[in-house]
């Protein structure tokens, strides 16, 4: 995912004083990478939803505490990933499942043919391994930027990761050598 | 012949893998065609095409910001009536107060609020990496002192002595930079500086 997320400086210290007209440029600005980032977390559109509007009231609730250190999408990134990840933990808190719960993972689901396209794939991981890969391969947290977020050991990041990509191999590229 | 586990691909791919891993590598086609396999599927990731938002949230987080606005002005004007009312009580009652007892107060809370202005100074706060959450909350507790300090000024310029409401106010503010360092030391702790 290739998007140009620069923002003049000009408009980050209006959002810091408060000009809504700047918030809301900023939230344009960001707003499909905000989104797409929870959306390719959780499995709900919704729920993507919902991160995307908590991040920006967070964004809004504490720009006057962005120093300008890094890149404003960074900042903005932890924020989403961050909510994405407490969502993740507070679903599974209800529905009495352990954070590292793999419950739908295994077999693939009824009509999900050997081989599948690599979003499909991914659909099929539990929202906690979809969130290893996610910002291990793509957004380029370290294992021990994803386990201290998760409130897990590097160990389980690793894991998690190793787990996801032995089952989309599986998926994608149907049974191969045994390993 | 035994080949490479996905655990070992991945730290290969992030060269950590073992001497066994990156020997193994060299001598087997089908461990260097899962390694490639691995990157290609990465970059397919990094490929997929950006999800953009089925509905407009903006107008639902601008009336939250709005309606939290609202809600904070009306409370500063609020404050700032009941502040008008406690100046006026201070003007009115003054020939009453002045106790010696009120003098021991005031000249306690005084102190009080130097030495833990001292104790923010030494935290150097404005020099610390701070979480969005202290942050806000260290500013809504400045912008507090900063209300009891505009209160105590206008005090000052009357001819007073030692009252209650001056010796609250006082107490007051130390309880308010109580908070603010307890903020600060409580960041400094977490980010661990």
């Amino acid at each position: 995912m290739t998007i140009s997320l620069a923002v003049p400086d000009v408009l980050i210290a209006r959002a810091k004083s408060g000009d809504v007209e700047a918030l809301e440029a900023l939230y344009r600005a960001f707003e499909t990478p905000v989104y797409n980032l929870a959306r390719r977390i959780l499995r709900h559109p919704e729920d993507a939803e919902d991160v995307l509007q908590e991040t920006f009231l967070e964004v809004v609730r504490s720009i006057r505490a962005y120093r300008g250190e890094g890149h404003l999408w960074g900042w903005i990134r932890r924020i989403a990933a961050s909510k994405a990840l407490m969502r993740i933990r507070r679903d599974h808190v209800r529905a009495e499942e352990v954070f590292d719960e793999e419950s739908t993972e295994g077999a693939p689901p009824v009509g999900v043919p050997a081989r599948i396209d690599l979003e499909r794939a991914m659909a099929t991981l539990s929202e906690t391994s979809r969130a290893v890969v996610w910002m291990h391969d793509v957004e380029g947290y370290t294992h021990e930027e994803i386990s201290e977020m998760m409130g897990k050991t590097v160990s389980f990041s690793k894991s998690q990761l190793a787990r996801a990509h032995t089952r989309l191999r599986r998926l994608l590229e149907g049974e191969g050598i045994a390993r | 012949m035994i080949h490479c586990n996905m655990e070992e691909l991945l730290a290969l791919r992030a060269n950590e893998g073992s001497v066994w891993g990156r020997q193994h590598l060299d001598d087997c086609a089908v461990c260097r065609a899962e390694l490639d396999a691995l990157y290609q599927r990465v970059a397919q990731l990094k490929a997929l095409p950006p999800i953009s938002p089925p509905r407009d949230r903006w107008s639902v987080i601008r009336s939250q910001v709005i309606g939290a606005r609202t809600r904070h002005r009306r409370l500063w004007v609020a404050r700032g009536l009941a502040a008008a009312a406690l100046l006026a009580g201070v003007v009115v009652f003054r020939p009453f107060g002045g106790t010696v007892a009120y003098a021991d107060e005031l000249e306690r809370a005084k102190q009080q609020s130097a030495s833990l202005e001292t104790e923010l100074q030494r935290y150097d706060p404005d020099s610390r990496v701070v979480s969005g959450r202290a942050a806000s909350a260290a500013a809504e507790l400045e912008d507090r002192i900063a209300a009891v300090d505009g209160w105590l000024a206008q005090l000052n310029g009357a001819p007073a002595g030692p009252d209650p409401q001056l010796v609250r106010l006082w107490q007051d503010r130390v309880n308010l930079m109580q908070q603010l360092v307890d903020v600060h030391v409580t960041n400094a702790a977490y980010v661990g500086l």
